[in-house]
């Protein structure tokens, strides 16, 4: 058998695919170092509050290879800047925070988002809040009462934006006379302050929200999407293997008891078969899915079921019988070998050759039907898997509004994990059916 | 090329590639088969002697590397004409082939009298199938089918009756020259009988040549006219069938003589100690040296084959 | 004239046998097969009602049907609304207990494998047919035309379209064709959908020559012609993208097939007889192997159904595999357990259809024998 596996050196296919199954467990590797499981479920379903600074559906930063004036997300908080106060008696305090920042770009930010926070309980601190471009003009942009944790989302003020005449992030970065020119350089948020309890303070952080983040760009709900890619494959490695496993080894041992025990056994064993091929194994498992659990151990567990009495059946059963009526299977019972131990000692390792191959191809099959099911809205709930990120993807019609590297970056991961094993497996098959070898 | 000579084969050369580099199958075969006589090669497993026949018929593998020498056919070249040509004029109609294995031979789906009918249209022999059918029937009525059997399958027959149809496939056409590689290997020895009877009926009654490719020295002496053996991919003797049969020549064809027990002596069975030469490198000089008794300096080069008389050739020094 | 006689009555002796095999074999075929699909509808049934989710169906069901009765009956339309609730209910409750719905689970279970085989499938709870009609029955039906339009021409364009290729290929082994066709074999990994995703980048979104989906342009063409045409001009994507997840592997695989098969001694025995190559692929290469074909076909063919119904939400197409993705978005959970049923009987036709073609081309089928391997 390590012959066999020398001999992978001259199929080169073998080798790409060798090399992508080893890029996909170092992938694995770093995910689960990197971001430890727990973290990782923690970031993917955290809500909002964890991902207030990232931009939505960003592009990924090396498409300002393509882009050169993608703009980067800028973040202004409170603590270095500008802060003056002044006490106007009665308890009542005036905080002057002045944020600013240089802005680089040639394009308009993608939105504007500025975060308060303030320890005051019963009496709200009140703000005010004034825009300075670089022409040093000022515009008022609102006011209110903060809340302790607030959030003003400065882009999606509607009345602000009439006031405006346009999108904030927009107008606000460009010339008046010519809307067509962004104005680069120094913008300052003003805000102004009135604190009303004595012992509260107010923190501001403004984010100018850029076009592109990370490695792999975000999602619509501002989701660092290499989160789901990188452990989107031990995920998918996993479910594949131990539903490759799983199946291919409990079918094994069934067309090995099947042909063993002959007759009533063997029967029964085809007619099973037989039912199951009729058995419509995505439609059951959207059933599943549906009605009762998305968990990926019960789907799981259920494409194991489907698969143990699948079509592969018939070629183990064929290799089986030759092997039964072999005169060293004739010998080995003469001298009184058991039967459980002839099936284990003798039978299953004939199925050693047919079995690699299979199963390595069957691996991609898997990952691809928990992609399915996760593309069909019946994925698991929890876990950050590619087929969710598609799903989601295709849900907010990301092919509809240019956003191409959403879809195609867990595709393009998909594709890959499934080429790799497919081209291994197809190599192994060559070299492990002498018939094919000639050939 | 003899008188009276229908097929003639002049350094025949038929080298396939491999892995481990090429197999020199047939090496430099010489042999010729004069009219209405039957000709058996007889040389043990892996001597080249299937590959001999595919040779003679053209029915070269994927990995051939070398075809060469000469071939000739009722005085025409048959080597040097193109596939097309081939096929029309020489495949089945005047060369035809009993395969070895007839059970193999025949096509699974295809009725029995179909195929067997199939030459003669393809060849233009017959204009429709119900002409060709009714040719096939008078085959068949000499090779002893029942004519009932024509409209069945393959696989409704039973061994012997396959190979009695593969035998009349091959005569269907009258052709010249029907080689039959290994035809009674596969059958038991009442079968192996019948089918030499049929064999030899059919050479009295419509004269065809034979070349008959069998290790079975015994059952072959009952319709050989003449003999050749081969070693190695190569031919070491030829010589009339009474006079092989009975006082053989080249040391390998005692040697094998001696292994076949016959009815009316009592002998100690002989057997030739070693094996024979890979094909793929095979030695310089006499390859049958290495295991010949009677071996001696001169057997370090490679002898010719060296005419003993009118109808004896031998490939070995001690008759030069 | 003596000649002629046995001629005949040999060639007709043949033609019927062929006929009653043929017509046996399906008969007994049919019968195991309608068993199978009857397991497989129970099982199907089983694990529905597991969470008692047919239960719900089948309550439904009568109630809707009562009260459709009560609408149209007039002495019940005269009753005041609390009574005729309460006769409702009573009817309602009747009907269960005739029906059977109170006994135990496995009888309950019998009752629905009884009515799902005659596909009395219950009201979808949201969904309409195209008539308005409810009965899951007919909102799964109207479905199924376009399914069969796109998926049958794909798999029989597929499957001659292979076979011919690989024949075309197993003569030139060893070619630059025949090592590209290699190379391009593992492209069978990805299902079509997943193409399909990829097509409609390019080819709708970037190069906008060919529809985003649907199975017609909206509003749909007054002439019959041109309803047509934009029908075959949406079929184009999704029939690609099917394409391209099976051609590749097709093509290799029985080209594969051809090679090992093209050694067996009695291809050699045909070129010896002097036949071309065209009629020895087709006498002594394709037709003993066209059983084999055949079956393998027929597994893939049975995949790529569950397959299509991805394939069909990417692309919008109005069948069966859409109606089953609405179904779950709207959590209607009758369209989804019928549409289960409606598959199990889908691929228990497949696999019936193949094996009569099989017996057709195999004669060393015969009546209650297991011919294959």
């Amino acid at each position: 058998m390590s012959r066999a596996l020398a001999e992978l050196r001259h199929y080169p296919s073998a080798l790409a695919g060798l090399g992508i199954i080893v890029l996909l467990v170092l992938m694995s590797i770093y995910a689960v170092l990197a971001i430890p499981y727990r973290e990782a479920i923690r970031l993917w379903r955290g809500g909002e509050t964890l991902w207030l600074d990232t931009p939505r559906n960003a592009l990924p930063i090396w498409m300002t290879l393509f882009r050169p004036d993608l703009p980067r997300t800028i973040v202004v908080g409170s603590r270095g800047a500008l802060r003056q106060e002044e006490d106007l008696g009665g308890g009542v305090r005036q905080v002057t925070l002045t944020l600013a920042f240089d802005y680089p770009y040639s394009q308009v930010p993608d939105e504007l988002g500025l975060f308060l926070e303030t320890e005051a309980v019963q009496r709200l601190p009140h703000a005010v809040l004034f825009w300075r471009p670089p022409d040093g003009s000022e515009i008022q942009l609102n006011e209110f009462t903060v809340d302790p944790h607030e959030v003003y989302r400065i882009s999606a003020d509607a009345r602000l934006q009439r006031d405006l005449g346009g999108p904030p992030e927009a107008v606000l970065f460009t010339d008046a006379q010519n809307p067509s020119r962004v104005l680069r350089g120094r913008h300052q948020l003003i805000i102004k302050a009135f604190l009303f309890e004595k012992t509260s303070d107010m923190r501001a952080r403004l984010v100018v929200y850029g076009k592109a983040h990370g490695l792999a760009g975000t999602d619509h709900l501002r989701r660092d999407l290499m989160i789901p890619l990188l452990w989107g494959a031990p995920i998918a490695m996993a479910f594949g293997l131990l539903a490759a496993v799983g199946s291919t080894l409990s079918t094994l041992i069934i067309a090995a008891v099947g042909v063993w025990y002959g007759r009533w056994v063997d029967g029964g064993i085809q007619r099973i078969t037989e039912v199951n091929l009729i058995l419509p194994g995505l439609p059951i498992l959207i059933l599943i899915g549906t009605l009762y659990s998305r968990s990926i151990w019960v789907i799981l567990g259920v494409v194991i079921l489907l698969g143990i009495f699948g079509a592969g059946i018939k070629t183990y059963r064929a290799l089986f019988l030759q092997v039964k009526e072999a005169p060293y299977i004739e010998a080995a019972r003469a001298y009184g070998a058991g039967s459980l131990r002839a099936v284990f000692t003798y039978m299953i390792p004939r199925a050693v050759p047919v079995l690699i191959p299979q199963f390595v191809t069957l691996i991609p099959t898997f990952v691809f039907l928990e992609a399915s099911l996760a593309v069909l809205g019946l994925g698991d709930p929890v876990l950050p898997t590619w087929g969710k990120v598609i799903e989601d993807a295709y849900s907010k019609g990301a092919l509809f509004s240019g956003h191409y590297y959403w879809v195609l970056e867990p595709a393009a991961l998909l594709m890959l994990s499934g080429l790799g094993f497919t081209m291994l497996g197809f190599a192994l098959d060559r070299i492990f059916n002498p018939r094919l070898r000639e050939i | 090329m003899a008188a009276n000579g229908v097929l003639s084969a002049e350094d025949l050369r038929l080298y396939f590639r491999t892995n481990k580099g090429p197999v020199q199958a047939v090496d430099g075969v010489t042999l010729s088969l004069r009219r209405g006589r039957t000709l058996v090669v007889v040389g043990e497993s892996g001597c080249g002697k299937t590959s001999l026949a595919r040779a003679i018929l053209r029915l070269l593998p994927r990995n051939v590397e070398t075809y060469a020498g000469h071939l000739w056919l009722n005085g025409t070249d048959i080597m040097a004409l193109p596939e097309e040509r081939f096929r029309r004029e020489i495949r089945w109609v005047r060369l035809a082939l009993v395969p070895q294995g007839a059970m193999n031979a025949l096509n699974p789906v295809i009725r029995v009298g179909d195929q067997v009918a199939e030459p003669l249209l393809v060849h233009g022999r017959a204009t429709s199938l119900g002409e060709g059918r009714r040719s096939a029937d008078e085959i068949f009525r000499q090779v002893g089918v029942p004519l009932d059997f024509a409209d069945r399958y393959p696989f409704e027959l039973s061994g012997g009756m396959r190979q009695r149809a593969a035998i009349a496939m091959a005569l269907v056409t009258v052709p010249d020259v029907v080689v039959l590689d290994e035809p009674t290997s596969a059958l038991d020895v009442l079968t192996q009988a019948n089918i030499m009877n049929v064999l030899k009926a059919i050479k009295r009654d419509m004269g065809t040549s034979f070349i008959l490719i069998t290790h079975d020295i015994a059952t072959s002496s009952e319709i050989a006219d003449d003999a050749a053996v081969m070693y190695a991919g190569q031919v070491v003797e030829v010589s009339q069938a009474g006079d092989f049969y009975r006082a053989p020549l080249h040391p390998y064809s005692q040697a094998l003589m001696a292994s076949v027990p016959t009815l009316h002596e009592t002998k100690a069975l002989g057997f030739i100690p070693g094996r024979p030469p890979s094909l793929i490198d095979p030695p310089r000089g006499c390859r049958f040296a290495d295991r010949c008794p009677m071996r001696f300096s001169r057997c370090s080069e490679e002898p010719p084959l060296i005419r003993v008389d009118e109808h004896r050739q031998v490939k070995c020094w001690l008759h030069a | 004239m003596a000649e002629a006689l046995p001629l005949i009555t040999r060639k007709s002796r043949a033609a019927p046998s062929t006929l009653l095999r043929v017509v046996a074999y399906s008969a007994t075929r049919l019968g195991a097969l309608f068993l199978t699909v009857v397991v497989g509808i129970y099982l199907t049934i089983l694990i529905a009602n597991m969470g008692g989710y047919v239960d719900v169906i089948k309550r439904a069901e009568i109630r809707e049907q009562v009260g459709i009765s009560v609408s149209f009956d007039p002495v019940m339309q005269r009753l005041p609304p609390e009574e005729r609730q309460k006769r409702i209910a009573e009817l309602v409750a009747l009907e269960e207990q005739n029906l059977g719905l109170d006994r135990p689970f496995l009888a309950r279970t019998v009752v629905y494998l009884r009515d799902a085989i005659q596909l009395r499938l219950g009201f979808a709870e949201r969904m309409t047919s195209d008539t308005g009609s409810r009965l899951v029955r007919n909102v799964i039906l109207d479905r199924l035309p376009p399914t069969l339009l796109l998926f049958v021409s794909a798999q029989i364009l597929l499957f001659f379209a292979s076979v011919f290729f690989a024949l075309a290929l197993s003569r030139r082994y060893g070619s630059f064709l025949d090592q590209a066709v290699i190379a391009l074999a593992p492209t069978s990994a990805p299902p079509a959908w997943f193409y399909g995703i990829f097509l409609i980048l390019i080819f709708a979104a970037l190069l906008r020559i060919l529809p985003f989906g649907g199975m017609v342009q909206a509003p749909p063409p007054e002439s019959a012609v041109r309803y047509a045409l934009s029908v075959l001009r949406h079929m184009i994507l999704p029939m690609l993208a099917l394409f391209m997840t099976t051609i590749f592997l097709a093509i290799y695989s029985w080209r594969t097939f051809f090679l090992i098969f093209s050694s067996e001694d009695y291809v050699e025995v045909a070129k010896a007889k002097g036949l071309t190559s065209r009629a020895i692929e087709r006498r002594y290469i394709l037709r003993p192997t066209l059983p084999t074909i055949i079956t393998s076909f027929a597994l893939t063919l049975i995949g790529a159904w569950t397959g299509a119904i991805i394939l069909e939400t990417v692309f919008n197409w109005p069948g069966l595999g859409r109606a089953l993705f609405q179904a779950i978005g709207l959590y209607d959970t009758p369209v989804i357990v019928g549409s289960t049923i409606i598959y199990a009987y889908l691929l228990a036709v497949t696999v019936f259809v193949l094996d009569i073609v099989y017996a057709l081309i195999d004669p060393r089928v015969k009546v209650g024998q297991e011919g294959r391997g």
